[in-house]
């Protein structure tokens, strides 16, 4: 007998209701599985995709592959990619995460005009009239732009030509100089170009590897999981202030003093010429080896030791088995090193050590920089700030010529020299000198060292217009004109990874409201400012592509091999140099490629340099009342810099504590009377904040450590810079702790 | 690009680009059934072969693999549809403690799938099965009331109340992956293969779990439920800490259940004390009753599916909630007797011999045993989780304080004489609820009751100490005091209790 029920569904829920045993039903059917094709193995019900793509991961420069799952071509899940020769189906929970953090409430949705909602025409009206306004009042360099590393290569090719050969400015910079520029000057003063050797299987082919300043099992896991892979039992030596968690599974971990780096460096050095362990054959590949190894006369042991809180013992153990003959080592940093006063030097130390130790050009080898953004090596070469496109020299007017020709530029319209960095920007507007500022995809108002500065110098700027996803962000809540730009799956582009491996990412998603593509803002801009016929060559990103090629033609980071995007989707990315002249067996089927194997380098007698200097002054010793050094660094794998992305996803919010803590060695707690999670204190010179005390036995006696994503801690952070790189020094400055 | 209409601008052509996807998708053959990608990958992290007699599969962690990553808890959200905020897998932290303090070590989690799980136990109406084939214990998430007991329960905090649905949900171990040889979502996605699926044997499990050996130090023990996980790879050491072990974070409160508990114990009380005077008055009564009722009006409408309650009985045989639920219903039947002395009708003679027995002693005695019985049931419920501040020494005077207490107001209702007994009984109540709180295991719970829920605290005891200042007066102007110190009493109850679970951050 049925009863006269109206509504299928109330008849269902009233049988739901009244089943003595329910198996089955409607919350048991929301989470079935079946299987999900595309080699995806079972999927949940609900989100079963009738196509896919791939993208490469938009957070850091490990650059996995994602498989996106589609349905009606919108982007519903993600899996990381297996056949993908970086991650092989792996990714950290940031790229697991990449597409919820997109449906957000705090996304630009349309341009703000002083905080009020405007139309696309107006906002690009308004950046013109300012901008031009301000140039014709106080020149045209009084107009300056701060990038990012987190756009595509097209992008950074469209902003770096438009900005600078359109409007005409002179000072652009990005937030890569408070992440790689260290790297960058420290491989184009040893082997002539910025040229990070490596590739990550060498994590696999390693007998020793050296870390240091580097922490991978949380900062990039995934070239964690590649060291895991290495099946000849490496020997792994972490070198870090802090029992980081990477030190807590390596073999060895040498804590050693913050700051101490170069000294410990050349006491190794030093102990491997006094042994005789240097690779006397290599030295044919090198200049300046004779001048170093008198400069190491002053760096014995016993002079070493004490400064980096290290026996001699230890130090004559950790100085042979970086050199023991036969051994493949590995030299791999990252922020340790680079966010130093004297961070190119640093890196340059070990550079030297690998070079008077044959280790590079080898399987398992090499002096190798881990970046940091995801497209930080593509901005290094095609943002048009430091170097002029293409990792040329505005200096040389062959380059110039060449760059210019490309473009169908004037030549003229070609600087001469670099702009300023970073830090000369922020103190030309503190001088007045840069009134207008335009910030692409970055958040100084919360990562820059001494903060509160740039606050400060921001009243001081007629405009500041700032691109983001989001309109939340601390920088985008200070601008005058906001653009709402698309993210990460919801453009198309090249990512280039820290193993110089060009990969694609996709569309997989419509942009919110009135959000455009970083490329469409730039060439809406460019068109309204007039005078920009020249942009129009690259309507979409793969005409950008075309010259991009031709420019690279001829460089040590020639990609003229690649045909198109396309091309890098089907053979899993490809690594540069991937010249035209490349056999077409490797462009179609690229294997690993490691830089150097020829023992020729980039300089002009194609020799590696070795580059060194003695070690400078603290920048901010402690003292009385600021007794403890103040370490900053990453603080889990769920974070990722300003957290304007990983703040949110709820579930990567759930992997890390909401507010700041402060981790302090137990023993310094007692002293000052302070109770595991009280709250505290910290001082410096340049501001306080309060934090949650946790005790943590990993950090050493006289020091702290705060992680660098919480808002308020670069309050307490001192701009120092390292004077050939002019990286900001993050890593060292003097606190105080109280109750 | 060039080519556009006059009247629609660069800008209209690029929003207009921007809002079409014409993204290449990957080729067609790809749509074909194929095994899994990452199969090669995950072969060897799941057993060749199904469980055998005895045996159930479990989670194998390598401690020295795990590195903090936390791609588990992601991939197991994403893998498995969940809610935004979901994951069935969690990550935590140990720190070695006073033996190895610089020790540290992340500790990944998920359902223990236990020997003896006490979520099944505990639930009233069998909305969790355990797998005689596997021993997979899986949550029948249309079976659930949303009663949340399984929460209290579990001694690792696995299973998670949904709001939006008003039930639980927790780990499956990804069971129809397994079934068709495809690894959980945790385990295809720990770049390290930290995590594994084996084959335990239950029996020696069981004989293990019952000494805590072969578990986590540092994690709730082991002999409750016996939980399958096997942690290996690294020594633990014997001293170790969950690094949120010292947190002074409050639990949530549980409005409905704080009313509950005293409103029925209360009621119990009023009931007890009604009996001694024969005939009780019908205000006392209907009071009762009105109590009573909106006590366990609350506890119904606090479950998430409170239409479907009405399967509690099921779980009569294993769990206290059941009986707890059984011995209201029966109770709430008693608490209507006494209006048989106040019916608007004479009931004709034939019913006379019912009447008489039910205003009996034989009957009150048997009344009393009832409500009695019932309030022991709600000692059990919480007795049962292992939590420190529930623990037997600390609710059976609590439960049955209030409701002697309750009695004795009555009683000094009709006898003056019982006064000082309300007043003393109150006295000793508020001095079991501080001086049980002394010892080393209970420090957190001290610390959050005497400082960071002071105000409420401070709640308790003046308005214990009003109602013993004005009982005098007239008990009935003490009564609303009293209730209000009870209310506090239960509010701090819930809000200082350290749940038992695995490890978290800080």
């Amino acid at each position: 007998m049925t009863l006269p029920i109206p509504s299928e569904k109330l008849a269902q829920t009233l049988k739901e209701q009244a089943t003595l045993h329910a198996r089955q039903g409607t919350f048991t059917s929301e989470l079935l599985r079946n299987p999900g094709k595309f080699g995806l193995g079972q999927v949940p019900v609900a989100l079963k995709p009738d196509a896919t793509t791939t993208s490469v991961c938009g957070y850091c420069s490990t650059g996995c592959r994602l498989k996106i799952h589609l349905k009606d071509r919108e982007a519903i899940n993600l899996t990381p990619s297996v056949d993908y020769p970086v991650n092989l189906g792996m990714a950290c929970p940031k790229g697991w995460e990449a597409l919820a953090v997109l449906d957000s409430d705090e996304r630009g949705t349309t341009p703000l005009l002083n905080g009020k909602t405007t139309d696309w025409n107006s906002a690009l009206d308004s950046f013109c009239e300012n901008f031009k306004g301000i140039q014709d009042k106080h020149g045209k360099d009084s107009v300056a732009f701060i990038s990012t590393g987190q756009i595509t290569v097209e992008d950074f090719f469209l902003l770096g030509s438009f900005a600078k050969f359109g409007m005409g400015i002179r000072h652009g910079d990005g937030n890569t100089r408070q992440c790689m520029a260290t790297s960058v000057v420290a491989y184009k003063q040893s082997f002539g170009f910025d040229a990070p050797p490596y590739t990550y299987a060498d994590f696999e082919e390693s007998d020793t590897l050296v870390f240091i300043g580097a922490n991978p099992a949380i900062a990039h896991p995934i070239m964690w999981q590649r060291v895991m892979r290495n099946r000849r039992d490496p020997h792994i030596v972490v070198i870090d202030p802090r029992c980081t968690e990477t030190a807590q599974v390596a073999t060895q971990h040498v804590p050693l003093t913050p700051k101490s780096d170069l000294a410990l460096l050349y006491g190794l050095a030093h102990i491997i010429v006094r042994d005789g362990r240097v690779n006397e054959d290599y030295l044919d590949k090198t200049e300046g080896f004779e001048d170093f190894a008198r400069f190491l006369d002053d760096y014995p042991p016993e002079k070493v030791a004490p400064i980096c809180g290290q026996s001699i013992a230890e130090l004559e153990a950790l100085a042979h088995r970086v050199s023991e003959p036969g051994k493949r080592v590995s030299w791999w940093w990252t922020m340790g090193v680079n966010q130093s006063y004297e961070g190119v030097r640093t890196a340059q130390a070990i550079i030297n050590l690998c070079l008077m130790t044959g280790n590079i050009g080898k399987p398992g080898t090499g002096a190798n920089s881990i970046t940091g953004q995801c497209n930080a090596m593509g901005s290094r070469l095609f943002s048009n700030t430091t170097n002029l496109l293409g990792g040329h020299d505005f200096g040389n007017p062959d380059h110039r010529a060449k760059v210019a020709g490309l473009l169908g530029i004037r030549e003229d319209r070609i600087q001469e020299a670099p702009g300023y960095a970073y830090d000369q920007i922020i103190e030309a507007i503190d001088k007045g000198e840069i009134k207008g500022l335009w910030i692409i995809a970055t958040n100084p108002n919360h990562s820059w060292i001494d903060q509160k500065n740039f606050a400060r110098i921001r009243e001081k700027l007629d405009f500041l217009v700032v691109q983001d996803i989001y309109v939340t962000t601390e920088t985008s809540q200070m601008a005058d004109l906001y653009l709402p730009a698309a993210g990460w799956g919801e453009k198309d582009g090249i990512l280039i990874n820290s193993e110089r491996r060009l990969g694609i990412i996709r569309q997989v998603k419509k942009a919110p409201g009135q959000a455009l593509t970083d490329y469409r803002i730039i060439q809406a801009l460019a068109d309204r400012w007039g005078g920009c016929e020249f942009i129009k060559k690259w309507p979409t990103p793969a005409e950008a592509l075309t010259t991009i090629k031709a420019l690279s033609k001829g460089q040590p980071c020639d990609i003229s091999g690649i045909r198109d995007h396309n091309h890098l989707e089907q053979v899993g990315g490809i690594q540069w140099p991937a010249p035209e002249t490349e056999s077409p067996s490797l462009l179609e089927h690229p294997t690993e490629r490691r830089l150097f194997e020829d023992g020729k380098f980039y300089t002009a007698n194609q020799k590696a340099k070795f580059v060194f200097d003695h070690p400078s002054p603290l920048a901010e010793p402690t003292c009385e009342d600021y007794p403890l050094i103040l370490l900053t660094g990453r603080g889990t794998s769920s974070q990722w810099h300003t957290q304007t992305r990983t703040g949110k996803s709820k579930i990567l919010r759930k992997l890390y504590p909401q507010e700041c803590y402060l981790e302090i060695n137990p023993e310094d707690a007692a002293q000052l009377k302070i109770e595991d999670r009280q709250q505290v204190t910290i001082s410096s010179r340049r501001g306080e904040i309060k934090a949650q005390a946790y005790y943590a036995p990993t950090v050493q006696k006289g020091q702290v450590f705060l992680p660098m994503h919480y808002k308020e801690i670069n309050r307490l952070t001192h701009a120092s810079f390292d004077p050939h790189s002019r990286q900001p020094n993050y890593k060292y400055c003097a606190v105080n702790v109280a109750k | 690009m060039s080519a556009a209409a006059p009247e629609r601008t660069l800008i209209d052509e690029l929003l207009a680009d921007q809002k079409t996807l014409s993204t290449p998708v990957a080729d067609f053959s790809e749509q074909h059934d194929r095994e899994p990608d990452l199969a090669g990958h995950y072969r060897n992290l799941i057993p060749l072969s199904k469980p055998g007699p005895g045996e159930q599969y479990a989670f194998e962690v390598a401690l020295d693999k795990c590195t903090s990553c936390k791609a588990c808890v992601a991939a197991c959200h994403s893998q498995n549809g969940l809610d935004e905020d979901e994951s069935w897998r969690d990550v935590g932290l140990l720190l070695g403690g006073e033996d190895e303090p610089s020790w540290q070590q992340t500790i990944t989690t998920a359902c223990h799938h236990c020997a003896d799980p006490e979520c099944l136990n505990g639930c009233p109406v069998k909305a969790y099965e355990k797998s005689e084939e596997n021993g997979i214990v899986r949550h029948l998430d249309d079976q659930c009331i949303g009663c949340s007991y399984c929460i209290f329960k579990c001694p690792f905090d696995v299973p998670k109340y949904s709001k939006k649905r008003g039930i639980v949900r927790k780990c499956d171990m990804c069971h129809d992956r397994l079934a068709e040889g495809e690894a959980p979502a945790c385990v295809q996605a720990c770049p390290t293969e930290a995590i594994k699926i084996v084959t335990v044997n239950v029996v020696e499990k069981s004989k293990l779990g019952k000494r805590d050996l072969g578990w986590l130090n540092g994690a709730p023990p082991a002999h409750i439920t016996q939980p399958t996980t096997r942690y290996t790879g690294r020594e633990v050491p014997i001293t170790a800490q969950a690094a949120d072990y010292q947190n002074l974070r409050p639990e949530h409160a549980h409005a409905p259940l704080v009313i509950m508990l005293v409103l029925t114990q209360v009621a119990v009380g009023l009931f007890l004390g009604s009996l001694r005077s024969g005939l009780p008055p019908l205000g006392l009564t209907l009071l009762t009753l009105g109590l009573f009722t909106i006590g366990l009006v609350s506890a119904t409408l606090h479950l998430g599916q409170p239409l479907k309650a009405w399967r509690f009985f099921l779980g009569l045989r294993t769990s206290w909630l059941s009986r707890e639920l059984l011995a209201f219903t029966i109770l709430g039947g008693f608490l209507t007797v006494p209006l048989i002395h106040h019916l608007p009708f004479i009931p004709s003679s034939q019913l006379a011999p019912l009447v008489n027995f039910l205003s009996g002693k034989l009957f009150a005695s048997f009344s009393a045993l009832i409500a009695l019985c019932a309030i022991f049931t709600s000692v059990k419920i919480y007795e049962t989780t292992h939590r420190q501040l529930w623990k037997a020494a600390i609710t059976f005077p609590r439960f049955f304080g209030t409701t002697a207490i309750s009695t004795l107001l009555i009683l000094s209702l009709f006898d003056p004489v019982w006064t000082p007994f309300f007043t003393l009984g109150i006295l000793i109540k508020l001095g079991l609820d501080f001086l049980q709180l002394q010892g080393e295991k209970l420090k957190r719970e001290r610390i959050l009751i005497t400082q960071i829920l002071l105000p409420i605290s401070l709640i308790r005891l003046v308005s214990a100490l009003l109602a013993i200042g004005v009982v005098f007066l007239h008990p009935w102007v003490a009564f609303p005091f009293f209730l209000i110190s009870e209310f506090a009493e239960r509010t701090l109850y819930f809000k200082a209790v350290r749940p038992l679970k695995m490890p978290s951050f800080l």
